[in-house]
C-alpha cells in the first residue's frame, strides 16, 4: 500500500522567532516531496519571505495575530498557502527590483518578492474568505518521485 | 541551538565574518550587528565567508546594501568567499554577483585586498 502525500497545516503567531520553524517545517516537507537539499532550502527561503511580507507588510509588525501555513505534497506540485487575516496588501503595490537603485538608493524594497517569483514556479495572491492568501507552487522535475 | 552566529577574526587587516545558520528577518540583527561592530573599529576590509550559511534573505541582503556605501566611501570594501549553490544561486538571481566581488576561497579574498593596495603603491 502506498503511503499517503503528506500535507500539513500550521498556525504560528507573527512572530520573527517563528521563522525558524518555518524554514525546518518547509525543508523537512519539500523533501519528502522528493526534491533536493538545496532546493529544499530555496523553497524554505521563499516561504521564509513569505512570512516575513506577512508579519511586515499585513499585520504591520504586530507580533498578536496569527499566520496559517498549509504545505501540501500534490504530487506533480508542491503547494504552500500562506495566510493572514491582516490589511490587504496589493501585490502589483510592491516596488518593481532595480538593480541599479540598489546601490544609489539603498533601495532594498521588492527583494523578498522577487526572489519568491523566481525560486517558484507561481506565486500568485488572492483575497478569500476576509483573508489574504499567498499561494506558492513548485512544480516537480518529472523524472522526481 | 542557535539559528545564526558569527565568528570573527581578523587576518593580515582583513575583518573575516564566518556566518553559521540562516540569515532572515529574525537572525539579521546579529549579522548586522557584526559588521556595525567592525566599521566602529575603522575596519573596512571585510570579507564574508559564506561557507556555512544554509541562506540568505532578503534581510540579510539589505544589511549589506545598507553598510556598503559607508565601507566603499572609506576605501574599504565587502567581499564574499566560499558561497554553496543555493546562496550564490540567490546572489545570481539578484544580480548581487555584479555588486559584489565573489570569490572562491576565503584565502583568495583576502588575498585581492593585498592585491589591490600593492597596485595602489
Amino acid at each position: 500500500m502506498r503511503a499517503p502525500k503528506p500535507s500539513l497545516m500550521i498556525s504560528i503567531p507573527s512572530q520573527t522567532s517563528f521563522l525558524g520553524l518555518v524554514r525546518e517545517i518547509t525543508k523537512k516537507m519539500a523533501e519528502s516531496a522528493g526534491f533536493t537539499d538545496g532546493t529544499a532550502e530555496r523553497l524554505a527561503l521563499a516561504v521564509d519571505e513569505a512570512t516575513t511580507n506577512v508579519i511586515e507588510h499585513a499585520y504591520h509588525g504586530s507580533g498578536d495575530r496569527e499566520i496559517e501555513l498549509r504545505i501540501e505534497d500534490r504530487g506533480p506540485e508542491f503547494r504552500v498557502e500562506v495566510v493572514d487575516s491582516g490589511a490587504t496588501v496589493d501585490p502589483r503595490a510592491v516596488p518593481r527590483v532595480d538593480l541599479d537603485r540598489y546601490v544609489t538608493e539603498r533601495r532594498t524594497g521588492g527583494l523578498g518578492v522577487h526572489l519568491m517569483g523566481k525560486i517558484m514556479d507561481s506565486v500568485t495572491f488572492r483575497r478569500s474568505a476576509r483573508r489574504n492568501v499567498c499561494c506558492l507552487v513548485k512544480r516537480k522535475d518529472p523524472a522526481a518521485p | 541551538m542557535s539559528e545564526l552566529t558569527v565568528e570573527t577574526r581578523d587576518v593580515e587587516g582583513v575583518t573575516l565574518l564566518y556566518p553559521k545558520g540562516f540569515i532572515n528577518a529574525h537572525t539579521v540583527r546579529v549579522f548586522e550587528g557584526e559588521i556595525q561592530k567592525a566599521l566602529a573599529q575603522g575596519r573596512f576590509k571585510i570579507v564574508v565567508n559564506c561557507g556555512g550559511l544554509a541562506y540568505i534573505a532578503s534581510a540579510g541582503l539589505g544589511a549589506i546594501m545598507g553598510a556598503i556605501e559607508e565601507i566603499r566611501g572609506n576605501g574599504g570594501d565587502l567581499r564574499l568567499a566560499n558561497l554553496n549553490e543555493t546562496v550564490r544561486n540567490i546572489f545570481e538571481i539578484l544580480g548581487f554577483n555584479h555588486l559584489y566581488r565573489i570569490y572562491a576561497s576565503e584565502v583568495e579574498a583576502i588575498t585581492s585586498f593585498r592585491r589591490a593596495e600593492e597596485a595602489g603603491s
